[in-house]
């Protein structure tokens, strides 16, 4: 790799010096903190729409002749934080180099999380309404629907994770490659227990 | 034919979209079909579709995406050769590249570029406001004109040219070899020019192009016709844009100084980028989503904002002012930062109240959230939260008046050397005063209560944005010319475009204060007869200040091709970037180096900053120079 560097260069480099590490947390961590941070603020906005919606309009909740299905989403919401632990146990297994509760943990909470998304999709059909109905369909749906994207490209991590390691990727040393994907995961989870309290329970 | 589809870049940029636009056609005709939609085939689904899409593939084919697909698929990674470093020629320009003097260079002139076009609807607004009456445009392009002229000037210079500079200077600033993400940066930058084709294309939409304002207020903007949408689109890739460089820039900061460059000893530039940051990736995903919801409103029949059907339009305003209004620090405290490095150099003396100028900048950073509905005081919300938001914004006032007086105490007794980047960076001082008093003004309910929507906001705006923001930003690329290009710009057209753009910016938005108070309404094509002359005064003035800017793309793409060659620090500054040579080499240091003393001891004896050594032989503070950086 240096070598290669240098044919092409006119100057007598060998690739940029290293950088100075002037903080202990890791950068690809920091910035997926940081990049949680910012999704935290799109839910935020989608709850300020959620409170002008219920709280300051004071309209019923859900719109009048509407249900909404808090027991099914509670198995969904089960499903989604086993989803989390199995998540954990994989991390914890590559750690400790058990490769094969590796695969069989990243497997796991790949299938529990399509199986929540397939869930939640089988919910919006069956619902019986549609966000064009009324203003509590359309933040209903919001909500949940950007909640829906967020798994979505959990799920989309999740995949990438899980086929690199059935191709022998990661090791006991090196697993950032699972820790920064699964600390998404985790907020996208925490993240559903809140929409959950918020739209169906409360 | 074949490998150069196959191969990243342009051939196959313009492949992939086609392909994403025919993708984008099956994709909503399919589902069409699935709902038994009548007429399946519908030209408007298919276009908002195609833009959400088909930017995607744009970018995939240009090869910004190339390293991570093969991550992702667990193939080996191509290994960065770093190949893609420093630009060879001009080409190179037009070219994914991950080097970040490369992009920094690609984000000024892509934000200029788009200052130029958006400055040139302005002067067709004011042609238009030459006289009462219709001129040149009927009203529905006359609000065409402006909403574009705000949203180009906003969301694609004054916000990307900002993060332009800061990427070329602030990783040398810090001693750092590179941003954190190069390839993340790359990809930062190259959302910008799918942002703004989009927003320029709404002029063919059918309709005409978005014309609600920079603001685009619900429910005006749910039922507007289809270039709405190319705003509303543009503004989720601009912004996203924002967003990663926002993380970017904060990642490098925490994670990369050099030994020794404790966050007291960064130059103020790169706090300025650090607050800066920390406001974007807080405040920006609210402008996202309130662009999602009129989104929803608007092609899938959502009510958010369908009041008949429980929704609720001042939603709108407060998400998007819950946004804006830490935007305008976004568009200001970058600037700040630069205004801070050119006055100390300039004067020959340290900042006065270092410490206070961070804690300032952090303070704006937490006061800026409790202000936003300043905006909306005669928007017929609640009563109550109108007194509250004027006691905040009357104290946000506060650390941006520490700022000024600070900046003051630093040229006090200075010997000023007053060159083009000095005299902007002053222009900016006084410029940004006024703007800032009339803000105080309009922090004022009764005040703003008279005045709102007429030409005194247009004119704070300006003073603020134009005579704030724009003046840092000439202030910023006369000072960094130098180091970027490797060749010095003209002096006496520095000098010429100074004077003309601080004369005729007053003559123009100056009397914008009188005719706003006299009760002119603002984005109206056609005024009263008694506003006649001044309006006839502010439209020549305008045509000197446009011209102005011509004398500046002069001095720069002259400059740039034969001014005489830079040495590495013509300013004789301390900060690290001026100790390379100019251009700096291809990966920034030799070695990074290490910090033994603040950013700013001029005048001080024997005040040294960073040290150059070879990395075994540095040694932390107290250390022999080797390298001598003071003056
Ligand atoms: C001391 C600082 C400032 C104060 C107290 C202040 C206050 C205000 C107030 C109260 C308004 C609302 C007026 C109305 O619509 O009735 C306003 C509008 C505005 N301000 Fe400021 N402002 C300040 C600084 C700035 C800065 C630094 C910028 C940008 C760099 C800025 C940009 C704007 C813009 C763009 C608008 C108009 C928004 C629109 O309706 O299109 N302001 N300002
Ligand atoms: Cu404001």
């Amino acid at each position: 790799m240096e070598a290669a560097s240098v044919s092409h260069l006119e100057h007598d480099h060998h690739g940029p010096p290293e950088a100075n590490k002037s903080s202990r947390v890791d950068p690809a961590m920091l910035g997926m903190l940081l990049f949680i941070i910012s999704e935290i603020m799109v839910f935020g906005a989608f709850f300020t729409a959620y409170f002008f919606i219920r709280v300051v309009n004071t309209d019923s909740w859900p719109a009048l002749g509407q249900e909404i299905p808090w027991a099914i989403a509670g198995i969904n919401t089960l499903i989604l934080i086993s989803s989390s632990l199995t998540l954990h146990w994989a991390l914890h297994s590559v750690k400790s180099g058990n490769r094969f509760a590796f695969k069989v943990g990243m497997l796991s909470t790949f299938l529990l999380g399509a199986c929540f998304l397939f869930i939640q999709v089988n919910e919006y059909i069956h619902l019986g309404y549609s966000p064009t109905e009324s203003a509590q369909g359309s933040i209903f749906y919001g909500l949940t629907g950007l909640h829906g994207a967020h798994v979505f490209i959990g799920l989309t991590l999740l995949l990438m994770v899980t086929v690199r390691a059935f191709r022998g990727h990661f090791s006991a040393e090196h697993h950032r490659g699972v820790e920064v994907p699964g600390i998404y995961w985790h907020f996208v989870d925490v993240m559903w227990v809140v929409v959950y309290a918020t739209i169906y329970i409360l | 034919m074949a490998a150069k589809l196959r191969a990243p870049g342009w051939y196959r940029a313009g492949a992939f979209t086609l392909l994403g636009i025919a993708f984008c056609f099956g994709l909503t005709t399919l589902i069409r079909a699935l709902y038994s939609y009548d007429p399946l085939i519908d030209g408007y689904a298919i276009t908002v579709v195609a833009m959400l899409g088909a930017p995607f593939f744009f970018l995939v084919g240009l090869g910004t995406f190339d390293y991570w697909f093969y991550w992702a698929a667990g193939r080996p990674t191509r290994a960065e050769d770093h190949s893609s470093h420093g630009a060879k020629s001009w080409r190179d320009y037009f070219k994914v590249n991950t080097d970040h003097k490369v992009i920094g260079i690609q984000y000024v002139c892509t934000s200029f570029f788009f200052m130029l076009v958006g400055g040139a609807m302005a002067m067709l607004i004011r042609a238009e406001l030459a006289a009462p009456g219709a001129q040149f445009v009927n009203a529905q392009t006359y609000n065409g004109l402006f909403s574009v002229h705000a949203s180009l000037l906003i969301f694609l210079f004054i916000i990307p040219v900002f993060a332009g500079l800061a990427n070329y200077v602030l990783p040398l600033m810090i001693g750092a070899p590179d941003m954190a993400f190069p390839r993340l940066n790359a990809l930062s930058f190259w959302m910008l020019p799918v942002a703004g084709t989009l927003m320029l294309l709404s002029f063919f939409a059918p309709g005409g192009s978005f014309a609600t304002g920079w603001t685009a207020y619900a429910p005006l903007s749910t039922d507007a016709p289809l270039g709405q949408m190319m705003f509303t689109i543009g503004v989720q890739f601009a912004g996203a844009s924002s967003i990663a460089t926002a993380l970017n820039f904060l990642v490098t900061i925490i994670t990369m100084r050099a030994p020794g460059m404790s966050f007291w000893r960064m130059p103020l530039l790169v706090w300025a980028n650090f607050s800066t940051s920390l406001l974007v990736v807080i405040a920006t995903p609210f402008v996202a989503a309130s662009q999602f919801f009129v989104l929803l409103d608007w092609a899938l029949g959502f009510n958010f904002f369908n009041a008949a059907r429980g929704g609720d339009v001042l939603m709108y305003q407060h998400v998007f002012w819950f946004y804006s209004h830490p935007a305008v620090y976004i568009m200001m405290l970058p600037g700040f930062g630069i205004v801070s490095e050119i006055l100390s150099v300039k004067a020959r003396k340290p900042i006065f109240g270092y410490r206070m100028m961070a804690f300032s900048l952090l303070a704006i950073v937490v006061l800026g959230f409790s202000v936003w509905a300043h905006h909306m005081f005669v928007s017929g919300m609640q009563a109550w939260i109108r007194v509250p938001m004027m006691i905040t914004t009357a104290i946000i006032a506060i650390p941006t008046g520490i700022k000024i007086f600070s900046w003051l105490a630093t040229l006090w007794r200075g010997v000023l050397k007053l060159d083009t980047p000095m005299l902007f960076a002053l222009g900016f001082l006084t410029m940004f005063t006024l703007g800032g008093i009339s803000g105080v003004m309009l922090a004022m309910i009764p005040v703003t209560i008279y005045v709102s929507d007429t030409y005194f906001i247009v004119a704070h705006i300006h003073y603020v944005l134009f005579g704030g923001s724009l003046f840092t930003i000439f202030a910023g690329v006369y000072y960094w010319f130098p180091k970027m290009t490797g060749r010095m710009y003209d002096e006496r057209l520095g000098k010429i475009h100074f004077w003309l753009t601080f004369v005729g910016f007053n003559l123009t938005f100056g009397p914008m204060h009188v005719v706003g108070l006299q009760g002119m309404p603002r984005r109206v094509a056609d005024y009263a007869e008694q506003f006649a002359g001044w309006n006839l005064f502010i439209s020549m003035a305008s045509f000197v200040l446009g011209a102005s800017t011509l004398v500046f793309v002069w001095n720069m793409v002259a400059s740039w091709r034969a001014g005489p060659k830079a040495s590495s620090n013509p300013w004789r500054a301390l900060t690290l970037e001026w100790q390379v040579s100019s251009p700096p080499p291809i990966f920034n240091f030799d070695a990074v180096p290490t910090v033994v003393g603040g950013p700013y001891e001029y005048g001080v004896p024997g005040a040294v900053h960073g040290i150059f050594n070879s990395p075994v032989e540095a040694k932390p503070a107290g250390s022999l120079v080797t390298r001598p950086t003071k003056e």
